[in-house]
């Protein structure tokens, strides 16, 4: 790894959060989402490779498509999830109407400083974690898509990825410093509460440390695609991977870019070899352009030229 | 007695490993070598976060030390008691390593001269950003090869 690499800016920038995939087992769960987040509800199958599934729409052109999955992975101890951003009045209103129907909020202490300030998460009738982020400017209504936070088996190799193949750039990491395992014992004394997937209790498999059950934080790195925040989290448990060959699946984060930056990322995975679909033209609907590849730990993105943008 | 053949490798531990590379491989030239605990099977093993570089033909490992280490005083650039690891720089480019030590930042006591029936030149002593003790130095043996002059004092 290049000791340059924070500092590298050039590569995949996105201009925004397109759309986020989110797998349901209901798509009657749209209508939790429009009554609690206030999205509108736009249509059936409206962007391709989901499955069935329905799109809502956020503010500022973001999308949030349900895709209907019977046999979901479930997610609640892991550090996947998907942050909304509203302003003050809209974060109150969405916390009474969570109150008045008996869903459970949480707020935890955050590992990212752009996050500390005022957030909070609750889980959606099909189990997926939302949290909601305080933007100030944040548009009155329905909110904005803000980040997806994934989860990888190898963070390494997800890094060298991010940020080699694709010219992403770290905003923040976490897990590569002593105050971090300083500030997990802190977790693990009960006087901070942090948020499902960021922090475990390791088990020594060697008698070598005569320690049992240390806590640690999960590494994280806070990526930037231009001004779009990504958040990749090294798995605490073994997951299921796509199968190798399927590009295209859910759940899905999908970034709006340029024609130039699709184009250019196209080549930035053929000269690193690395297996995509597209860039494919769509006749129809919201996204002009695709293209559609898997990060090494098997998530599944998307970078869309919007033809409404 | 253990019939120990040489210094296999070294680990460093560290307050900060992404600061900790880019200083030992930004400032000093290190490359990276692997990286271990980064991916989920070691998780569940427990095993401490560690990467490992080669400086010239040197095997360390940067290590993420889960308590925080008793550390000298910014100031004092010759650690607590003497432990250190030194590295040795060719004599043509002693200058020009200390040159990148001041424009990269780093505050270091020397170049202090050692005697010269000895095998080493001049040494120049500094810390790396978690504090751990370092020295760069020349050695007036560079072009010695002891295979072949097994009989020379070097003092």
């Amino acid at each position: 790894m290049d000791a340059s690499l924070d500092k590298q800016k050039t590569g995949l920038t996105a201009k925004a959060l397109s759309h986020l995939v989110v797998e349901v087992n209901d798509l009657a769960v749209a209508g939790f989402y429009r009554e609690v987040l206030g999205f509108a509800a736009l249509g059936s199958d409206m962007i391709g490779n989901c499955g069935p599934s329905v799109a809502l729409g956020a503010a500022e052109g973001g999308l949030l498509v349900l895709a209907k999955r019977d046999a979901r992975p479930d997610l609640s101890a892991t550090g996947v999830h998907q942050a909304y951003a509203v302003d003050k009045a809209s974060r109150a209103t969405i916390v009474a109407t969570l109150k008045d129907r008996g869903i459970e909020v949480h707020t935890y202490k955050e590992d990212r400083p752009a996050e500390e300030a005022d957030n909070f998460y609750f889980a959606d009738p099909a189990g997926n974690r939302v949290q909601i982020v305080t933007r100030d400017g944040a548009a009155g209504g329905p909110p904005a898509l803000d980040h997806a936070a994934v989860q990888v088996a190898n963070m390494w190799w997800a890094e060298v990825f991010y940020t080699q193949t694709l010219g992403c750039a770290v905003e923040h990491r976490v897990g590569w410093k002593t105050a971090d395992y300083a500030r997990a014992q802190l977790w693990a004394d009960g006087k901070e509460d942090m948020a499902p997937g960021t922090r475990r209790l390791d088990q020594r498999y060697s008698s070598i440390v005569n320690k049992k059950a240390m806590p640690r934080v999960n590494l994280q790195i806070y990526l930037r695609l231009g001004a779009v925040p990504f958040a990749v989290y090294l798995s605490n448990q073994h997951f299921q991977e796509p199968p190798e060959d399927l590009l295209a699946g859910t759940p899905r984060t999908g970034f709006a870019v340029t024609d130039k930056v699709l184009d250019d990322t196209a080549r930035a995975l053929d000269t690193a070899r690395w297996p995509h679909q597209g860039p494919v033209a769509i006749g129809e609907g919201p996204i002009a352009r695709a293209l559609y590849f898997k990060d090494p730990g098997g998530n599944f993105i998307e970078l869309a030229v919007r033809r409404d943008n | 007695m253990a019939d120990v053949e040489t210094l296999s490798h070294s680990g460093i531990s560290v307050h900060d490993l992404k600061e900790a590379e880019d200083f030992y491989c930004g400032v000093l030239g290190a490359q990276v070598h692997g990286a271990v605990n980064f991916v989920t099977e070691d998780t569940l093993k427990g095993r401490s976060v560690h990467q490992s570089y080669t400086l010239g033909d040197f095997l360390f490992a940067l290590v993420l030390a889960p308590d925080f280490m008793p550390m000298p005083p910014a100031d004092k650039l010759m650690g607590v008691n003497g432990f250190r690891h030194a590295f040795a720089v060719r004599h043509a480019d002693f200058d020009a390593t200390l040159a990148r030590l001041r424009s990269a930042g780093v505050p270091f006591k020397g170049p202090v001269g050692h005697p010269e029936k000895g095998p080493f030149g001049e040494s120049v002593y500094f810390k790396d950003p978690s504090g751990n003790f370092l020295e760069l130095l020349w050695r007036r043996d560079e072009n010695v090869d002891y295979a072949k002059a097994p009989q020379l004092d070097v003092g």
